[in-house]
């Protein structure tokens, strides 16, 4: 290894990790609750997510290639930045596998359903109707509040709920 | 509420974001992303198709049931209790900040409104000013609509106040004012055609027997959400 890959090696590891935490925390800055998104943001937000499961594995990749270039000749303090650039890079992969917005609101996986008269609602609670031809739903506003989205077939007509 | 398909094909949606606090999805198919007050795709493959919408009713549950004694009812999610099904939690969201405000229009941005769109135009309806024992007369693009809150004095359906090519208007019963106890059952409106009319907006007696008034969807919505994807909308006034 010549002078300049010695310093050269080590600054394309640390933008690589940049990079690719940068892949995971532009759109979790841009799409965060209680703050405006604006179009561009939202767009860019979006694109980023689009790509960022595909780029951080190449990202990785690179890391690994140059960490294990790296390793064998590294001070102490340079080894500790290669075990950090690892760990932020795999993080990194990881999380934008992630649906974050299914762990705060846990998706319905599979409803169940109970008769109108077996169900313990309370009177006053409202409810989402629905009736397609002969079938009739109702959606407590108390469980999609949370849930959000539900994926139901009412009558073979396929229908999201959404709240 | 809308239906799962677009150019043909069956989507399934899941909870991917928020969109200046309201919610974005994506469909397992294509991974489109989808804004949920809209059911429009903003972007991915299907960007640019828009979900049919599912007309539907925000009862309580006691008049839905009367309606619908043979209906089902979405059974809590097992694991999921008190703790995630929160009764405040309407409450406690209306303390949250907006991410958007739009106050020229005389109403706060978290007051609930019901949105209704006809040929073309858009219309506020501030809850608390047509939710009451009397209905509440409109007209959006020409077309007369009613507001009617049923006999829970909870539950808002509108409706197309047309009957035979006609405007009608509806109204309470006197007589009901007078009864110290309303039931549910002998809940009515008249109208000025000799007709009375139930929750469902069928006639129950008079020369309209058995036909039903046209029903009109609108959607539930905090007010700078409605007027974030409406900005011509306007809002009523009476």
């Amino acid at each position: 290894m010549d002078k300049s890959e010695k310093l050269g090696l080590p600054v394309l590891l640390a933008l690589l990790t940049i990079f690719s935490l940068l892949l995971f925390l532009i759109p979790a800055f841009v799409i965060r609750p209680f703050t405006h998104q604006s179009e561009n943001g939202l767009r860019l937000a979006i694109a980023v997510k689009r790509i960022a499961p595909a780029l951080t594995m190449v990202t990785l990749l690179g890391v690994l290639i140059l960490s294990s270039r790296l390793w064998r000749s590294a001070s102490r303090w340079l080894r500790t930045g290669i075990v950090t650039a690892l760990t932020l890079s795999v993080a990194s992969a990881a999380m934008v596998r992630q649906n974050y917005f299914e762990w705060m609101f846990h998706p319905i996986a599979s409803a169940g359903f109970v008769s109108a008269n077996d169900s313990h609602l309370g009177d006053q609670e409202m409810v989402m109707a629905v009736r397609i031809g002969q079938e009739a739903r109702a959606y407590p506003i108390l469980q999609m509040a949370y849930h959000h989205i539900l994926n139901d077939t009412v009558a073979e007509v396929p229908i999201v709920v959404t709240y | 509420m809308w239906k799962r398909t677009a150019r043909g094909r069956e989507l399934h949606f899941y909870l991917a974001g928020i969109n200046n606090q309201n919610f974005l999805m994506r469909d397992r198919e294509t991974g489109s992303w989808w804004q949920q007050v809209t059911g429009r795709a903003i972007s991915g493959r299907l960007a640019g198709s828009t979900l049919e919408s599912m007309p539907n009713d925000e009862l309580t549950f006691a008049l839905w049931k009367s309606e619908e004694p043979h209906g089902l009812v979405l059974a809590p999610v097992a694991g999921h209790g008190d703790k995630d099904y929160d009764k405040k939690w309407e409450q406690e969201v209306a303390k949250y900040p907006v991410p958007l405000s739009f106050p020229q229009q005389g109403l706060k941005d978290r007051d609930v409104i019901l949105g209704v769109e006809m040929g073309g135009q858009a219309r506020a309806f501030p809850l608390d000013r047509v939710r009451g024992p009397n209905p509440v007369e409109d007209k959006i693009a020409g077309v007369p609509v009613v507001f009617v809150t049923g006999p829970d004095g909870a539950s808002v359906r509108v409706f197309r106040s047309q009957w035979n090519r006609l405007d009608i208007d509806l109204y309470r019963d006197p007589q009901l004012d007078r009864e110290s106890e309303v039931k549910s059952l002998d809940w009515h409106l008249l109208d000025s055609e000799g007709n009375t009319w139930n929750f469902a907006g069928c006639a129950t007696s008079g020369p309209a027997i058995g036909q039903c008034l046209e029903k009109i969807n609108s959607l539930k919505d905090y007010w700078f959400d409605w007027k974030n994807y409406h900005p011509r909308t306007t809002v009523y006034s009476h």
